[in-house]
């Protein structure tokens, strides 16, 4: 396993795409979060009565604890970034011919294979720091004061690396069976934007409760909006609570469908001709 | 003699297409096999079986006398088809992976290995930028990591110039040499006969014939024989016992017998006898290429 993730490593830490890739994700994640803790200040910080039932509506999204959950929510927009490294990853083992190389040179097929998940375990984890660090950042800047919450969402870091880890597998599994980078970019952007998009609103339109079970909506759903989203209504509330009370069992299906994307990769390359 | 790899009536089939076809081999410890075949002979699919890149449809294989495993793949060093490298990476960087997943070689190694295929002066060159020569070198260098017990190398002189050709063959007679077993599929013949000490030959995916390059070769004697008068000479010939076939050609003729029965002095001495006085009087040695394309032509 050491050995396994000492050559992965090799492998990543010299690929330019890996760090442009960082590069972004470190100035996406909190820009994307200063721009709404912007329009939370420009809501909020007026005199009049109505900054004020904002403000009491609100709460502060980006003070401790709440930081962990808000940033956790508006990051997790920007999944599509580390799943081109992915993609990239898997299909240049295709395009330089290594996957055969390493087989040869003394892997057996599962260790391609494990390799292969310890790099999306590497790369949710580098995404997961860097959120970490901008959760913490905001957390100390909105309100220094709330400091001694630090400690009390901070579930909201694994539930962040459970669903990033997750749709980054959908995007190695597309990688693993395409073969050809872009198309299985094409394919993963075209599902994650559009497709999935438009299956939910014409379930949640046809009122047909199923659309948490899709590939990327099941864990999509482990990160539910930020609590104040709750504040605004019977409906929203309701909805709010709801989507709080199906995190748990999000949770469960979301391993369940990505130990089986897994299993299908390890069975799947256990028997295929590596041409 | 112990057995490095043994290969047992292995077919392989892509659809229609008989890539193999009940193949079996025994690779003797030592020994440099030279494998040899026509484009689409099933040369590099026998090889990716052997080393796991694909499965046999039918049939078993053996390596070291164990059933195959990654581990024994380790201690191999192989060269299949083209270089298989990561562009973005350095010769050095590379090497690094390859030694790390088979576990040969040192750092030490690494710059000794590049050493011998002269990329000292590149190796912190992206692979990307070397030229077909040198990405063949390096495969090659990769290959040697660690010294391997078995070398396994599928067109090893792919893409170099006759200076590299020549370097690299020298180089696989000085690891012979070593009592390393080096395994050759090539199409190259003289190559193949200047450095092979057993063949293979395969076509269509059947192999035609196996065994030490002597034994292959010389399943005939071959005896070159001139005079004056060639048409005596044809007549006395005529008359001799044994013979397998006679070749004429261009004032010489060639007397083929079975194996081992050839004696150039009774030659001698039987066209002597019938008033003829040879001219020239010579053992052939049958070449691998003439055998080659017996066996190979339809």
């Amino acid at each position: 396993m050491g050995a396994l993730i000492k050559i992965e490593w090799l492998k990543i830490k010299k690929y330019p795409a890996f760090w442009w890739m960082l590069a972004i994700v470190m100035l996406t994640y909190p820009s994307i979060n200063y721009m709404f803790y912007n329009i939370y200040n420009e809501f909020t910080q007026g005199k009049e009565m109505t900054n004020n039932i904002a403000k009491m509506l609100l709460g502060n999204p980006f003070a401790f604890p709440e930081t962990f959950h808000t940033v956790a929510y508006f990051s997790s927009f920007f999944v599509l970034l580390p799943a081109i490294l992915v993609i990239m990853l898997i299909t240049n083992e295709y395009n330089y011919r290594t996957h055969k190389q390493n087989i040869i040179d003394g892997w057996s097929r599962k260790d391609f294979m494990a390799s292969k998940l310890i790099d999306v375990a590497i790369i949710s984890f580098v995404v997961m720091t860097v959120y970490m660090l901008v959760a913490l950042g905001f957390g100390i800047y909105a309100d220094p004061e709330n400091m001694g919450r630090i400690t009390e969402q901070l579930h909201y870091i694994p539930m962040f690396y459970l669903q990033t880890f997750a749709q980054l597998t959908v995007a190695f599994l597309l990688g693993y069976l395409v073969k050809k980078a872009f198309i299985a970019l094409g394919i993963f952007l075209f599902y994650y934007l559009v497709v999935e998009n438009i299956l939910v609103a014409y379930l949640k339109y046809k009122k047909i409760p199923i659309t948490r079970f899709l590939p990327i909506e099941v864990s999509d759903n482990i990160l539910v909006a930020p609590a104040f989203s709750g504040n605004f209504g019977k409906d929203a509330k309701e909805g709010y609570e709801l989507a709080l009370t199906l995190v748990g069992e999000q949770v469960v299906l979301t391993c369940v469908y990505t130990l089986i994307i897994w299993l299908i990769c390890f069975k799947v390359h256990g028997k295929r001709d590596l041409a | 003699m112990e057995t490095v790899l043994q290969i047992d009536g292995v077919s392989k089939a892509y659809g229609k297409v008989k890539a193999l076809q009940q193949v079996s081999l025994t690779i003797p410890k030592g020994s440099v096999f030279g494998i040899l075949g026509p484009n689409g002979s099933g040369k590099t699919t026998m090889m990716s079986i052997v080393l796991d890149v694909l499965g046999a449809d039918a049939g078993t294989y053996s390596w070291f006398n164990q059933p195959p495993t990654a581990a024994a793949r380790k201690r191999i060093g192989s060269l299949l088809e083209t270089p298989n490298f990561y562009h973005y990476l350095s010769a050095v960087d590379n090497l690094k992976i390859t030694s790390a997943i088979s576990g040969r070689g040192t750092d030490q190694d690494i710059n000794e290995v590049l050493e011998i295929v002269k990329l000292t002066e590149r190796k912190k060159s992206k692979f990307s930028t070397y030229s077909l020569g040198m990405k063949q070198r390096l495969a090659i260098a990769a290959a040697l990591l660690g010294n391997p017990e078995v070398l396994l190398l599928d067109e090893p002189t792919n893409g170099l110039d006759p200076v590299g050709i020549l370097e690299i063959r020298e180089l696989i007679r000085r690891l012979a040499n070593r009592g390393i077993t080096i395994i050759i599929a090539s199409h190259l013949l003289d190559e193949v006969e200047k450095i092979c000490t057993h063949v293979a030959i395969l076509k269509r995916g059947n192999l035609l014939t196996s065994g030490p390059v002597d034994e292959v070769l010389s399943n005939e004697d071959i005896v070159e024989i001139a005079a004056t008068n060639m048409q005596a000479l044809k007549d006395c010939v005529a008359q001799m016992q044994n013979v397998l076939s006679i070749k004429e050609d261009n004032q010489r003729m060639q007397i083929h017998f079975p194996s081992g029965t050839a004696n150039l002095e009774e030659i001698n001495q039987f066209c002597f006898n019938k008033g003829i006085t040879l001219n020239l009087l010579l053992n052939k040695k049958q070449r691998l290429e003439s055998k080659f394309f017996e066996l190979t032509n339809d």
